[in-house]
């Protein structure tokens, strides 16, 4: 329940009195039968007095209001000022967040891939040797002295290809043949892809023998362009590997001569 | 508007009019008298209406004192919850900056 505000008791006071002096008003006016006693229209009287005197009184708690109303004001006005600072805190505590919310997410990726190599850490010596190992086998680049009919190439030769997984994998059924091929020619692309001079894998509409084709046409000038350090690299390592590879080339040359025209 | 600006001088008004009404009834009809009470009647009415029109404007007096109070109390209360939230979110962080 809710008393009423000081104005509507201002207003009811202001009522009363304009009601009491309409009243005695009336009962002076009044015949003599009409009116009222004197006693009551002395308390009438009385009645209007107490009702002045308690409309002064109200209006001095009125001006106290107003001083208190001023203070609430100025209280109002800091707290809009609080609520506006606390909104731009809040803003920034967002913003804040969003940045560390990604950098903590690169941070754990970063710390991921960390433990990953510390999982399966690799000497920088076998790095190394594997390097001359592929180097050496003519798997990055042709030799620089490479010319037309030459076996060594970058690239595994059609028997090579042929005893391995995916040329197994062709003498599956036929009603998989199709997929199989699209895997193929699809493994053939990231083959090339991944080839040491980052050359765009051919179109998956391609034949795998034109994709191969492809590559042998590409392959004198590329040899060409071989850096001085790849080469000193093929001469220097002239190691037992490179010796196993070679027995390999020399090996597949019966197919390979027809394969690279 | 302040509450010295607020006139609530009815009762000599009111006595006035008494004062006039009574006269009349003494002295028989009289055309001036009759006119000049009702006229004083009138100056009564517009003086409640005036006064009526200025509590209207008259700041702070939608609720009574002791409501008038709480509510400043609450206020209070509000601001000094606002104000130790922004120390709180100032204070909350205190982050260790590693020295280069």
């Amino acid at each position: 329940m809710t008393l009423p505000g000081t104005k509507e008791k201002l207003l009811q006071l202001v009522d009363d009195v304009e009601l009491i002096a309409k009243e005695l008003f009336e009962n002076i006016i009044a015949h003599k039968p009409q009116k009222l006693p004197a006693i009551e229209h002395a308390q009438l009287a009385d009645l209007l007095v107490t009702k002045d005197q308690e409309l002064k009184d109200m209006l001095k708690t009125a001006s106290e209001q107003a001083e208190i109303q001023k203070k609430m004001d100025a209280l109002q006005g800091e707290v809009d000022k609080q609520d506006q600072d606390i909104r731009t805190l809040q803003k920034h505590l967002k913003e804040a967040e969003h940045i560390l919310a990604t950098a903590i997410y690169q941070a754990k990726q970063k710390l991921q891939s960390i433990q990953r190599s510390n999982e399966r850490s690799t000497p920088s010596e076998e790095l190394i040797k594997y390097a001359h190992r592929i180097s050496a086998s003519n798997a990055v680049a042709a030799p620089h002295n490479w010319q037309q009919g030459d076996p060594r190439r970058p690239y595994p030769t059609d028997i090579e290809m042929r005893s391995g997984f995916l040329g197994r994998m062709s003498d599956l059924p036929l009603s998989s043949s199709s997929m199989l091929q699209q895997q193929h020619q699809g493994n053939l692309g990231d083959l090339t892809s991944r080839g040491p001079h980052g050359d765009q894998p051919p179109p998956t509409s391609h034949t795998s023998s034109f994709t191969w084709q492809g590559a042998t046409e590409m392959k004198p000038g590329l040899s060409s362009t071989a850096t001085h350090n790849s080469v000193n690299m093929e001469s220097k390592g002239h190691s037992k590997e490179n010796e196993d590879v070679e027995v390999l080339s020399t090996d597949s040359s019966s197919s390979s001569s027809s394969d690279s025209q | 508007m302040s509450e010295g600006e607020v006139n609530t001088d009815f009762l000599p008004l009111i006595y006035d009019i008494i004062r006039s009404i009574e006269r009349d009834s003494h002295d028989g009809s009289q055309k001036r008298e009759n006119y000049d009470s009702s006229q004083k009647v009138q100056e009564l009415k517009q003086k409640l209406q005036q006064c009526r029109d200025q509590i209207q404007k008259l700041p702070g007096i939608e609720y009574s004192r002791e409501e008038q109070l709480k509510r400043l109390e609450s206020l209070r209360k509000q601001l000094a919850l606002k104000r130790e939230l922004l120390l709180k979110y100032k204070n909350m962080c205190h982050f260790d900056i590693p020295k280069l």
